[in-house]
């Protein structure tokens, strides 16, 4: 990088110097909620310089729809169409998470069926929800290729959805007490003949994506975390795992049937954004892994609900807890309280894209190059409604 | 006999048509290749035809000022004049244009109006994602013109001409006269200009949808949008036939043009399918870097 010679050049850039849009220098630029470059509805108001980013502050308020007091004031059951669209590419999560903290203080048991198809569900929409982003880090450094490509194998996950639950996007399959509906006829041989075809398309993906030079130069050293961030910012998911953290509530907290698979941690040391999108590819080769360990260990018969009471009068015992999961982001929890009536006093989720696309975009975002916005924060992979519930 | 000089705007007239309507068959014959790459049916081959019946329909209702108006007028004219003083079709009475000694010079001139022009006038609109967008345009232009000024220096040096008409006529009489296999060095610099002057993939940075969109031409809709589509066409065209005819031994009929222009822009839809764009300080040092070399290594060998 050129630095200047002292003295005579200004310093490209100065973290210290102050924004003062009087002085001439810097230009306020707007990088959405309209834009390519921006995930979901949100936008990023930027002081630049040049090209080099000085000032990054996140908006959200966009995509308001005020989940959660909605949540108040509908039916236990009634909820579930709304806490699907927290995190629209991957509903499943909510709908767990949801699912479980009612069977929870209603004391509700989940069959052992229903455990294995709510995991396959779960691992399922991750890998459609890692297809979709690994498009969009692409897309986010003009690699329009890799994007055709993964929203096919992704619109192939979907298609797996809907025989299964009737949904391509939200699919309601999860429910308090288990799932909707057993596998249909013929569903696993499809099953397994999409997870060839996608890994077929992933190896695909590494050789064009991860060992192309100009990807590379692109992604590696953009964004780094450092490791002392984690704690301190509450990073979680991929975003810790590529510094290096071996943190998965998969694997420290297991929850269904994971404590049954056969996994490991996927890790990385260089906390960048190649480092980053290599976890998030490890992950996706490990989901596929999952699905077909699924497959092939779920038990064939046995029930997958169990019978619950009238959801029209359903009152839940008073009491709260908290439930939470590892979503394609990190921990993915919902804290709810009952006071024993038939609707829920108060739900709060806590999704990682609050941390991460507006702490950790704001304080990253400062000293890059503009054109590396985009990447960056593609690359941290958030969902703006899930930051405004 | 020279033909009389309405006679020769009117074939001008008919050249310029015919590299508008093949320049745009080509825009979208290559959208249709890519996207077969990226397994999706992709657009008709016609889209780049309708696009432009449908911007120029419809009536521009801002204005930034004269110099505003007058980029996309700069731009065309740019287009234009590069391919009029570019022989498309050796021999040819219709497709030879006001090709004449050393015309190389003044397309090179007018390969670097248009932008400039463009430059300008879309700077006149104030929009932040113009500013950047020209700035970035420039900065890359500044950078690939260096191995290509290197490459035709080092091919006037071999030929010992300007005349982009004897250029291709030293290089008759079979494809082992053609630059491509004398002066393979200046070929190669030049090819990866070529990439950088289309503006595809890794040197697209400038109209970057997702870095800034889209560039130059933001605040340009309708009919300004129709003549800058209008004039990729043309300047495509004009871009490829000049290629074909420094290196590749230029063409003797219409089908020879098509194929060879076909398989040049080719180049640039492989590339651009495979690799995600450069930063413009990343596209500049790469110019800078290895093709540079390149290209001086090409002068060399032809000037001493």
């Amino acid at each position: 990088m050129f630095e200047g010679v002292k003295g005579f050049f200004p310093p490209p850039y100065d973290p210290k110097e102050p924004v003062d849009f009087g002085s001439g220098k810097f230009l306020k630029m707007w990088q959405g909620p309209q834009h390519p470059g921006i995930t979901g509805n949100m936008s990023l108001e930027l002081a630049i310089a040049g090209d080099t980013v000085y000032d990054c502050k996140t908006h959200v308020g966009y995509l308001h729809r005020g989940f959660e007091k909605l949540m108040e004031r509908r039916l236990w059951m009634q909820n579930f169409p709304l806490v699907c669209r927290i995190a629209v590419p991957e509903p499943d999560f909510n709908e767990y998470c949801y699912a479980a903290a009612i069977e929870e203080l209603a004391g509700v048991e989940v069959p052992e069926k229903a455990k294995w198809l709510r995991n396959l569900t779960l691992e399922m929409i991750r890998l459609a929800s890692y297809l979709m982003w690994i498009g969009g880090q692409a897309g986010a450094f003009g690699h329009g290729t890799i994007i055709q490509w993964s929203a096919t194998m992704r619109d192939y996950v979907l298609d797996l959805f809907e025989e299964l639950s009737g949904g391509r996007i939200y699919h309601m399959y999860i429910i308090p007490g288990g799932v909707r509906s057993d596998l249909p006829e013929g569903w696993k041989a499809h099953a397994l003949e999409v997870m060839d075809t996608i890994e077929k398309n992933l190896d695909d993906i590494e050789l064009v994506m991860f060992h192309n030079a100009v990807f590379k130069l692109r992604a590696k050293g953009l964004g780094v975390i450092p490791k002392d961030w984690i704690d301190r910012y509450g990073i979680t998911g991929p975003n810790a795992r590529a510094a290096g953290f071996r943190r998965d509530l998969r694997k420290d907290q297991p929850y269904l049937v994971y404590d049954k698979l056969d996994f490991d941690y996927v890790t990385a040391e260089g906390s960048d954004a190649y480092d980053r999108a290599k976890v998030r590819l490890g992950e996706m080769y490990q989901a596929i892994d999952l699905i077909r360990q699924m497959l092939a260990r779920m038990p064939s018969g046995g029930e997958f609900k169990t019978a619950l009471p009238n959801p029209l009068h359903w009152k839940i015992p008073a009491g709260e807890t908290y439930v939470k999961s590892e979503c394609t982001r990190g921990e993915y929890g919902f804290y709810v309280v009952s006071d024993g009536s038939d609707k829920p006093r108060r739900v709060v989720v806590r999704g990682p894209s609050y941390t991460h696309a507006v702490s950790v975009m704001e304080t990253l975002a400062k000293g890059q190059n503009i054109a590396d916005v985009a990447g960056l924060m593609v690359s941290l992979h958030t969902y703006p409604p899930e930051i405004e519930r | 006999m020279e033909p009389s000089i309405p006679l020769r705007i009117a074939y001008a007239f008919a050249s310029l048509a015919v590299i508008t309507v093949y320049g745009l068959l080509l825009i979208g014959s290559m959208a249709r290749i890519s996207a077969k790459v990226q397994g999706r049916v992709g657009q008709p081959v016609w889209q780049p035809f309708i696009d432009i019946v449908k911007s120029s329909g419809k009536r521009n209702s801002i204005s930034h000022g004269v110099m505003f108006w007058l980029g996309p007028v700069f731009r065309l004219a740019g287009g234009v004049g590069t391919y009029m003083f570019v022989p498309a079709v050796l021999g040819s009475v219709v497709f030879q244009n006001f090709s004449m000694s050393g015309d190389l010079l003044l397309v090179m001139y007018f390969i670097f109006f248009g932008q400039l022009g463009m430059a300008l006038g879309a700077s006149e609109g104030g929009h932040p994602y113009s500013a950047i967008g020209v700035s970035r345009g420039l900065a890359q232009m500044t950078a690939f013109e260096v191995p290509f000024a290197l490459s035709i220096i080092s091919i006037a040096v071999q030929y010992g001409t300007l005349d982009i008409t004897k250029i291709v006529m030293a290089q008759q009489g079979g494809f082992l006269n053609w630059t491509l296999f004398t002066n393979p060095l200046a070929v190669v610099a030049a090819m990866i200009a070529f990439l950088g002057m289309s503006g595809h993939n890794p040197f697209s940075v400038v109209i970057a949808p997702q870095e800034i969109p889209i560039g130059p031409p933001t605040e340009y809709q309708s009919n300004l949008l129709g003549m800058l589509q209008t004039n990729r066409a043309v300047f495509n065209g004009a871009k490829l036939v000049l290629y074909m005819n420094l290196f590749f031994g230029g063409a003797t009929n219409v089908p020879v043009m098509v194929v060879k222009t076909f398989l040049i822009y080719f180049v640039n839809i492989f590339v651009g399918q495979a690799f995600p764009r450069f930063r413009t300080d990343q596209a500049i040092r790469f110019f800078l870097g290895v093709p540079t070399l390149i290209g001086i290594a090409a002068v060399v060998l032809f000037a001493f």
